[in-house]
């Protein structure tokens, strides 16, 4: 349970971003109002195999690392070299991209924190840290090289596991950095990487841990995208820079994208007493399951109760919301109305950092968490990009005898859908993410104002 | 195959596995014990074993690697009692 009076800071952040080099140029972007979306080379390589081929991908190259290949096995990347020497080589031994991208956020987000090393390496120190699919890179040549090809399972190496495993994201950040405390994964598809940090908040608040470092990871996988891709649930039809389009009435889709999202958080108290520079206040985080037995279709019910159990007593009516804001025709509709429904039509803004980067599934969470860290720093809201056309009709779902939302159609909010970024007084920020098999995720964030 | 052309060819594949300290490849002998002198991950011995397969053209039985000693000595000893097997 709670410890009363116990409180949790953000003091750290990093990732990696696709087309920036570092936070820095990934807030500047974004800011700017631009897009981080490109056609992606690997998925049109497939032609017509492929039906969407647009993506927030990131190369090894952009990141500084290159890619060693197997002389046993046919296209398996053996190892990553760190061109930069940022990570040791028998951290990258044991990992694949995604985990790869999760130590490089987390060096930059302690860099950040200030922490020590002693400070890191405590028993009061965690890493919760997940990913939203399986190490398919890694996986998809062993695995060819075994059955397809016949080849002696010691072939394929010894790190099939540990570059595969479901927590390998974690495993290797606490590898590398050496804390003694918990080194877990929560795993809720889209809503990871916010689960990943509402579960460390609860690490800190429940006086288990007194800092730990969180988020989520997406690393590039072509079966991901494909999956998706197979289901027609991806964007298709627009210019990258615009194919991404949450609420607007001509979306079709999400964009399929990929990254790293990483924060330290501590609790609150030390870090003031050590002189940290507190980036937020996370006030409270609350999930739940919709309970309607749906695998895919966004809860309205299940939405209300989130936002009761975030919002509580808390008191607070956040200045901006930012939204899971996919891009898919029903989820989007629903969330809107599902956030009018708890705050009205005025005083606050909604902001989807998905229109500008896409989706990155198990990453999603915590990178767009670090999207809203970064409105809070700048008192800039970031803006609904390509929401250029809103339903001036009714939702086919609104016009349902047991619809129980809002029936005004989407066009009636406009005034709360920014196309642009623009300045505002930010003092508290509302974060949701949500994800196949009806799980639901919002974190309540503030500035420090002491 | 002379025992030190094969200690060669080893030392080329230990020169692509990253997590082996590289310094202390300049002088392996047979003596070299992969773990104790070149602090080989106890993982990689199977990767070094794998590679001397496919490189020295050889397929090693199950139990002799399972029986394989972390010396330089006791993979070329492997190596050309495997060759010898034909």
């Amino acid at each position: 349970m709670e410890v009363v009076g116990r409180r949790v800071a953000v003091v750290g952040m990093g990732g990696v971003f696709p087309t920036c080099a570092h936070l820095n140029e990934f807030s500047d972007k974004l800011f700017s109002n631009k897009s981080l979306i490109r056609e992606w080379d690997t998925a049109t390589a497939y032609g017509k195999q492929i039906r969407s081929t647009v993506s927030g991908f990131i190369t090894e190259a952009e990141v500084n690392l290159e890619k060693v290949y197997s002389t046993l096995l046919v296209n398996y990347p053996e190892v990553y070299i760190d061109l930069l020497n940022r990570i040791p080589d028998a951290n990258l031994a044991t990992a694949d991209i995604g985990s790869i991208w999760a130590m490089l956020g987390t060096l930059d987000a302690i860099k950040m924190a200030g922490w020590t090393n002693a400070e890191t390496q405590s028993e009061g120190t965690g890493v919760v840290v997940g990913s939203g699919g399986g190490g398919h890179e890694i996986l998809r040549h062993a695995w060819h090289n075994f059955f397809e090809l016949g080849k002696k399972s010691r072939f394929v190496g010894s790190h099939t596991v540990d570059r595969a495993m479901v927590y390998r994201d974690a495993a290797n950040v606490s590898c590398l950095i050496k804390n003694r405390g918990v080194c877990e994964s929560i795993g809720s598809a889209c809503a990871t990487g916010l689960g990943n940090i509402g579960y460390a908040y609860r690490l800190i608040k429940f006086g288990l841990q007194d800092r730990v470092v969180a988020g989520g990871v997406e690393g590039t996988s072509l079966e991901t995208f494909i999956g998706f891709d197979a289901m027609q649930v991806l964007s298709r039809g627009f210019a990258p820079q615009e194919s991404s389009r949450p609420f607007d009435k001509d979306r079709n889709g999400f964009v399929c994208s990929f990254g790293a999202g990483i924060v330290c958080l501590e609790e609150y108290e030390m870090a003031k007493a050590r002189g940290a520079n507190v980036l937020a206040v996370i006030e409270n985080y609350h999930n739940n399951s919709d309970g309607d037995g749906d695998m895919f279709y966004p809860s309205f019910n299940g939405q209300q109760r989130l936002w009761k159990g975030l919002l509580g007593e808390t008191g607070i009516k956040p200045d901006v919301v930012k939204a899971h804001g996919t891009s898919t025709p029903a989820g989007d509709a629903i969330e809107l109305l599902s956030i009018v429904d708890c705050l009205g039509t005025k005083d606050y803004h909604i902001s989807a950092p998905k229109s500008q980067f896409g989706h990155m599934l198990g990453a999603a969470g915590a990178v767009e968490f670090i999207t809203a860290i970064l409105m809070l720093q700048k008192q800039k809201v970031l803006p609904c990009l390509n929401a250029n056309h809103l339903n001036a009709e009714q939702e086919n779902f609104q016009k349902t005898d047991k619809w129980q939302g809002p029936t005004s159609p989407l066009a009636d909010f406009r005034d709360i859908l920014p196309q642009q970024s623009f300045e505002k007084e930010i003092n508290s920020i509302t974060c949701l993410n949500y994800g196949f098999g009806g799980t639901n995720s919002a974190i309540l964030i503030s500035k420090d104002n002491s | 195959m002379e025992r030190q052309e094969i200690i060669e060819g080893l030392v080329e594949i230990l020169k692509t596995i990253r997590t082996i300290n590289q310094e202390k490849l300049a002088n392996v002998t047979e003596e070299t014990d992969f773990i104790a002198d070149l602090e080989t991950p106890s993982t990689e011995l199977i990767n070094i074993a794998a590679k001397a397969e496919q490189k020295f053209d050889v397929e090693f039985d199950d139990d002799d690697i399972d029986d394989l000693g972390s010396k330089v000595k006791d993979i070329v000893d492997l190596i050309i009692r495997t060759k010898e097997k034909g």
